[in-house]
C-alpha cells in the first residue's frame, strides 16, 4: 500500500512504542501477580443445558426440541405460521441434505434458496428477499444461553445477520459450560476463523429510553432447533 | 422516503463539546427537569440490572480481581503486546495504521475510504470515533458518514454528541424521539411506540447497510496471541458494518489489546454485566481476517487505526496508567451521583462521568478540564463497581493535586498541570497549613473564633445558598475536655 | 478505593486515644465528650491530646498535599503511645487509617500509625464487641452514614449493628440510603449547584421515612444535611452516633424516665 499516510504511520508507530517502552523497560514478566479465576460449583449436564435453554428464552428466542425426522416438519410449520415461502439455507453444510429432502418430501410450495453467490453483488437480494434462513452451529454455552457459530464458506456470516427470521440447529451434545471452557477445549486460539459469532437471541436495542424493543438491526426472530435434547424442554 | 441531510456544523449544537463551560452546562441542565428525570430513571434501571446480575458477591470479587491483573498484565506488556497484534494482524491480513493525535487518525480513516472510492459510510458504535469527531472530519470532506447504533444514530438525527457511553441517546425519553424523526424523517407517521419507533430506524439503516461501501467500528478488545478484533453489541449494527460493505476500517484506543484468548471470556462477563446487566450481549462478533478466497461475505480489506491521543501520556504514570485498565462498560457513570443529576452533555467531553474525568484531561490538558477533577465529592461509588478497580477517586484526588502544583510545566510534567493553580488559593492552604501544625496557634484561634461567634457571617457564599449556616460552639472541643479534667 | 480488608482487632485495651476532628472541636464539641463519657464508661480511660487539630483532609482533596502532609505529621506526633485512636469521623478515621500510608509512604512508621486507626462504631463494635442495653423510649430513626467511611471503614455496617442492639429502636433505611449527602468538603462550595441537588435529594429521602432524627457518624454529611433541613424549616435533625448512644443508654437521662 502506498498512501500518503504510510509514512506518517510509521512515524506514529515508532514514537508511540518508543514511548511506551521507556515507561515498562525491564519489567519482569514473572513477577506479575498471580491471576485466579472464580471456581465455579459442578453442575449436571442436565442443569446446564436446562439454563441454556432457560436464557435464551428469556432473551425472546424460540427454542424447540428436534430430532432428524422432525426437524423439517418443524421448521415447514414456522415458516407457514409466519407466511414465509422461501428459505436460506448453506447447501454443502452439515444439515443440507435434510433439509433439502425436507422440502422436496414436503409438497409445500417453499423455495430453498443456496447462498451461491458473492454478497458484493446481490445486497438488495439478501436484504430485501430473503426473509428466513437455517443455519447449523459449531457449539453452545450454558451459562449465558449462547450459540457459536464459525461461520463457513457454505453458511456465511450474513446468513444470521441479515434475514428477519433465523432459525439455527443446535446439538445439544455440542453444549459447553462456559465461554472459556468452550475455547480452551477446542483450542481456538490455534484455529481461529476469519469470523466467530456468539449469538444469545434476536437483535434487540434498548436504546430508547430503556425499552427492550428486537429487531435492531438483525433478526427479529431466533429460533432454535435443539437436537440430542437430554430434558424435555417442550413443555 | 429519504432521510433529511442533517447539519454538519456542530456549532449549532444544543449542546456545546467544550469542558471549559462545564460550570454553565451544569446550570444548565440541572434546571431542565425532563433531563434530570431521564437520567434519574435510566440511572436506577441500570443499577438495578447490574445489581441483580451478580448474584454472588464472592464471584463479583474474584472477577474483578482477576480482571483487574488481566488488564494490568495487558498493559505492563502494552508496546510488547501492540507489535504482537500488529504481526499476527499482519500474517491474517488485516492492516494496521498508527496515529498519535485525532487528526492523523481522521486522515488515515479519509484517505482509506478514498482508496476504495468509497462514498456511502456506515458506522457502528464507537466512543474512539467520538473522540476524534470523525464524523464532522468525514462530512467536512462531502463524504456522507450515517451512525448505525440506534441511540447514535438518534442523537446524529439531532445533531447533538453521546451523553452516555454505552446508551448514547439515554438523555433523551421516547417522546423526544419521537419529535427528532418527526423533525427529520419524511412521511414519518408520528409515534411513540418504541417498538415502532425501532422499526423506523431499522427500515432507514438497513437500506443504507446494503448500500454501504465502508464500515467503520470500534473495538471492544484486541487479542495480541491471535490478532483477533471484538465487537460486543445486542442490535447487530457492528456486524452490519464489519460483515457487509467491502471495506472495514475499526478504530481504536492503544489500551484495548489483551494479551490471550483466553483473558477474553471472564473480561467479557465482567463488561457485559457491569453495564447493563445482561449475562452477555445478543452478538459477541471476532474479526480475526478479511473475506478469504471461497468465502462470499465480509469485507475485502480490514483496517486497524490504534489511537494515542494522550495515552501514553497516562502511562507514563504508574498510578495514573490505572485509568487504561478501563473496558468501557459505564457502570461508573450509572451508579455517580453527579453524573445521574448532571447528566452526560454537562461535562463537555466525549468521555462524561468518573471515568471521563480521568481520561479527559490526558486528551484534553488540565487547563481545559480544570473543573473535571473538583466536580466529585469523592462518595467512591464509581470505584466500588469499577469491574477493573480503577482507584478513581484517588485518581481524581492526583489530578486535582496536579492542577494546582507550583511548577513551570516542564518535561514529563502533565499537559496543563499547574493550570489550575491560584495564587489566593494556594496561599490560604499555606496559612490553614501553618495554623493546624501549630497547636498553640490553632487552639488561640479557635478560642478567638468560639467567642467571637456572633460576628460569624450568617452567609457563607455558596454554602448558605440551600443550607444555614454551622454555628460555632460557645467553647472549643479542647476547652470542653480540659475543664472535665479538673 | 482503598479495599476493605479483613482487619486484625486487638482485644479490649484500657487507655485509649480520642481523635476529635477539627469540626467537632469548633462546631460539634458536645459529640466529642459525648464519645469521652460513652468509652470512659466501659472502663476506659480516654487520653484526648492537646496538640491535635485537623487529619489534613480538607487540604488533601484540594490538592494541596504538601500542606496536608505537614499537618499530617503533626498529627501524628500528638499520639505517640501504641494504644488504639478512636475518631469520631468517618470520612477523617478513612483519611487516617487509609490515605495517610500514600501521603506519607516515605515515613518509616506509618503502617503501624495507620493500624492503629478505628472509627468509633468500628471501635465499639469489633473492638469492644460492646452489648448495649437500651434504657430509652420506642422510636424510629434512620442512619445516613459518610461515603468515605462507608466504603473505606465498612461503618454502615457498624452503625447498622449498633442501632439494631437498641431494643427499643426501629432503624427506617431510606431510599438510596448508600448514595453520597453532597458534602465531599470544598465540593459543596466549589461545586454548590450539584452539590445542592444531592442534599435536596439526600433529605428528602430521609423526611420520606418519617422519622423524627437521624444518625450518622460523620459530622461533614451531618453539617451539610442538618443545615439544608434546617434552611428548609424541617423538623428532622441528625445527631451524632455518639451522643445518641450515650443517651439511649443512660438511666439517668430525663427522656429515658418512665420507659
Amino acid at each position: 500500500m502506498s498512501y500518503k499516510f504510510t509514512q506518517q504511520s510509521n512515524s506514529a508507530r515508532s514514537v508511540i512504542l518508543q514511548k511506551l517502552k521507556k515507561q515498562v523497560e525491564g519489567a519482569d514478566y514473572d513477577k506479575l501477580p498471580a491471576e485466579t479465576g472464580f471456581t465455579y460449583p459442578e453442575i449436571s449436564f442436565e442443569d446446564q443445558f436446562t439454563h441454556f435453554v432457560q436464557l435464551l428464552r428469556n432473551n425472546q428466542a424460540k427454542v424447540i426440541s428436534t430430532s432428524e425426522t422432525e426437524l423439517m416438519d418443524q421448521v415447514i410449520s414456522e415458516l407457514k405460521a409466519r407466511d414465509i415461502s422461501s428459505l436460506l439455507y448453506g447447501a454443502d453444510s452439515p444439515y443440507s441434505q435434510l433439509i433439502e429432502q425436507g422440502i422436496n418430501q414436503s409438497g409445500e410450495q417453499v423455495e430453498l434458496q443456496d447462498y451461491d453467490y458473492q454478497l458484493t453483488d446481490n445486497k438488495d437480494k439478501l436484504f430485501n428477499h430473503t426473509p428466513a434462513s437455517i443455519t447449523s452451529s459449531n457449539w453452545a454455552i450454558a451459562e449465558t444461553g449462547t450459540i457459536v457459530r464459525w461461520p463457513s464458506q457454505n453458511e456465511p456470516r450474513t446468513m444470521s445477520l441479515v434475514p428477519p427470521v433465523h432459525m439455527i440447529i443446535v446439538d445439544a451434545n455440542k453444549l459447553y459450560c462456559n465461554f472459556s471452557s468452550l475455547v480452551k477445549d477446542q483450542n481456538w486460539k490455534d484455529n481461529m476463523p476469519t469470523n466467530a459469532l456468539l449469538i444469545s437471541g434476536p437483535s434487540k436495542t434498548a436504546d430508547i429510553q430503556q425499552t427492550l424493543a428486537f429487531g435492531a438491526h438483525g433478526p427479529k426472530e431466533l429460533i432454535v432447533f435443539v437436537m440430542n435434547s437430554p430434558t424435555d424442554i417442550n413443555l | 422516503m429519504s432521510v433529511n441531510q442533517y447539519t454538519p456544523d456542530r456549532t449549532e449544537s444544543k449542546y456545546t463539546k467544550s469542558a471549559s463551560t462545564f460550570r454553565q452546562n451544569v446550570q444548565r441542565d440541572l434546571a431542565n427537569e425532563e433531563l434530570r428525570s431521564n437520567f434519574a430513571g435510566a440511572m436506577d434501571y441500570l443499577m438495578d440490572k447490574r445489581k441483580a446480575s451478580f448474584p454472588s458477591n464472592d464471584e463479583l470479587e474474584t472477577l474483578r480481581d482477576q480482571c483487574k491483573l488481566i488488564k494490568q498484565r495487558a498493559l505492563v506488556k502494552l508496546p510488547h503486546l501492540l507489535e504482537q497484534l500488529e504481526t499476527k494482524l499482519n500474517e491474517n491480513g488485516i492492516k494496521v495504521h498508527w496515529a498519535e493525535t485525532i487528526n492523523d487518525a481522521n486522515e488515515i480513516i479519509a484517505q482509506l475510504i478514498e482508496s476504495k472510492g468509497g462514498k456511502n459510510i456506515v458506522k457502528g458504535k464507537s466512543m474512539v470515533s467520538e473522540e476524534t469527531a470523525l464524523n464532522d472530519f468525514l462530512q467536512a470532506r462531502d463524504m456522507e458518514i450515517l451512525e448505525s447504533d440506534m441511540g447514535e444514530y438518534i442523537v446524529q438525527l439531532a445533531n447533538e454528541h453521546p451523553s452516555h457511553i454505552i446508551m448514547p441517546a439515554i438523555h433523551q425519553n421516547k417522546k423526544q424521539v419521537a419529535d427528532i424523526f418527526a423533525e427529520h424523517i419524511d412521511d414519518f407517521e408520528y409515534t411513540t411506540d418504541v417498538d415502532t419507533l425501532i422499526g423506523e430506524g431499522r427500515r432507514i439503516l438497513r437500506d443504507k447497510f446494503s448500500k454501504a461501501d465502508v464500515g467503520i467500528t470500534g473495538v471492544n478488545f484486541a487479542v495480541a496471541e491471535t490478532g483477533t478484533l471484538c465487537l460486543v453489541e445486542n442490535e447487530g449494527n457492528g456486524q452490519m458494518s464489519s460483515a457487509v460493505p467491502d471495506m472495514h476500517i475499526a478504530i481504536t484506543g492503544i489500551e484495548k489489546v489483551v494479551e490471550y484468548l483466553d483473558d477474553i471470556p471472564p473480561l467479557l462477563s465482567l463488561l457485559t454485566r457491569s453495564a447493563t446487566g445482561q449475562a452477555i450481549t445478543t452478538y459477541f462478533n471476532m474479526i480475526s481476517k478479511p473475506r478469504q478466497p471461497g468465502e462470499k461475505d465480509g469485507p475485502e480489506e480490514v483496517h486497524l487505526v490504534l489511537l494515542d491521543n494522550g495515552r501514553s501520556q497516562a502511562f507514563a504514570d504508574e498510578e495514573l496508567r490505572q485509568t487504561l485498565q478501563c473496558i468501557r462498560c459505564g457502570a461508573c457513570m450509572n451508579h455517580c451521583p453527579v453524573y445521574t443529576r448532571v447528566g452526560g452533555h454537562a461535562y463537555g467531553t466525549v468521555y462524561p462521568g468518573p471515568i471521563g474525568k480521568i481520561i479527559s484531561p490526558h486528551q484534553l490538558g488540565l487547563e481545559s478540564t480544570k473543573d473535571l477533577p473538583t466536580a466529585s465529592s469523592l462518595c467512591g461509588a464509581c470505584g466500588e463497581v469499577c469491574p477493573v478497580k480503577i482507584p478513581i477517586p484517588n485518581i481524581l484526588l492526583r489530578l486535582r493535586k496536579e492542577s494546582v502544583k507550583d511548577t513551570k510545566g516542564g518535561e514529563g510534567e502533565l499537559k496543563g498541570a499547574g493550570s489550575n493553580r491560584k495564587a489566593t488559593e494556594a496561599a490560604i492552604w499555606k496559612a490553614w497549613s501553618l495554623l493546624h501544625r501549630v497547636p498553640a496557634m490553632y487552639k488561640v484561634s479557635m478560642w478567638f473564633a468560639t467567642r467571637f461567634r456572633g460576628l460569624m457571617p450568617s452567609k457563607l457564599g455558596a454554602w448558605t445558598s440551600v443550607r444555614t449556616a454551622p454555628k460555632l460552639a460557645p467553647k472549643t472541643l479542647h476547652e470542653r475536655v480540659k475543664a472535665r479534667r479538673k | 478505593m482503598t479495599e476493605l480488608n479483613v482487619r486484625f482487632y486487638p482485644s479490649q485495651p484500657k487507655q485509649v486515644y480520642l481523635f476529635g476532628t477539627c469540626l467537632a472541636d469548633v462546631l460539634f464539641p458536645d459529640s466529642g465528650i459525648d464519645a469521652i463519657e460513652f468509652l470512659e464508661r466501659q472502663g476506659i480511660e480516654v487520653i484526648y491530646p492537646d496538640g491535635q487539630t485537623c487529619c489534613g483532609q480538607p487540604a488533601y482533596n484540594s490538592g494541596y498535599q504538601d500542606e496536608a502532609k505537614q499537618v499530617a505529621l503533626k498529627q501524628i506526633e500528638q499520639f505517640p503511645l501504641d494504644i488504639p485512636i478512636v475518631v469520631i469521623s468517618g470520612s477523617c478515621g478513612g483519611m487516617m487509617r487509609h490515605h495517610y500510608l500514600s501521603l506519607l509512604k516515605e515515613e518509616p512508621q506509618i503502617q503501624g500509625f495507620c493500624d492503629r486507626i478505628f472509627e468509633f462504631t468500628e471501635f465499639l463494635v469489633h473492638v469492644l464487641k460492646i452489648e448495649l442495653k437500651d434504657q430509652g423510649p420506642k422510636e424510629q430513626v434512620a442512619l445516613h452514614t459518610s461515603c468515605a467511611a462507608r466504603r473505606e471503614m465498612g461503618v454502615h455496617l457498624t452503625g447498622r449493628k449498633l442501632i439494631e442492639q437498641l431494643d427499643n429502636v426501629e432503624l427506617i433505611v431510606h431510599n438510596k440510603e448508600s448514595e453520597c449527602c453532597g458534602f465531599g468538603g470544598t465540593f459543596a462550595v466549589k461545586h454548590d449547584d450539584i452539590s445542592a441537588a444531592m442534599v435536596a435529594d439526600k433529605t428528602a429521602n430521609l423526611l420520606d421515612t418519617g422519622v423524627k432524627q437521624f444518625i450518622s457518624a460523620d459530622w461533614g454529611c451531618m453539617m451539610n444535611i442538618n443545615g439544608s433541613l434546617e434552611y428548609q424549616n424541617k423538623p428532622l435533625a441528625g445527631k451524632h452516633i455518639a451522643s445518641y448512644l450515650l443517651e439511649r443508654t443512660s438511666e439517668s437521662n430525663p427522656s429515658n424516665k418512665g420507659n
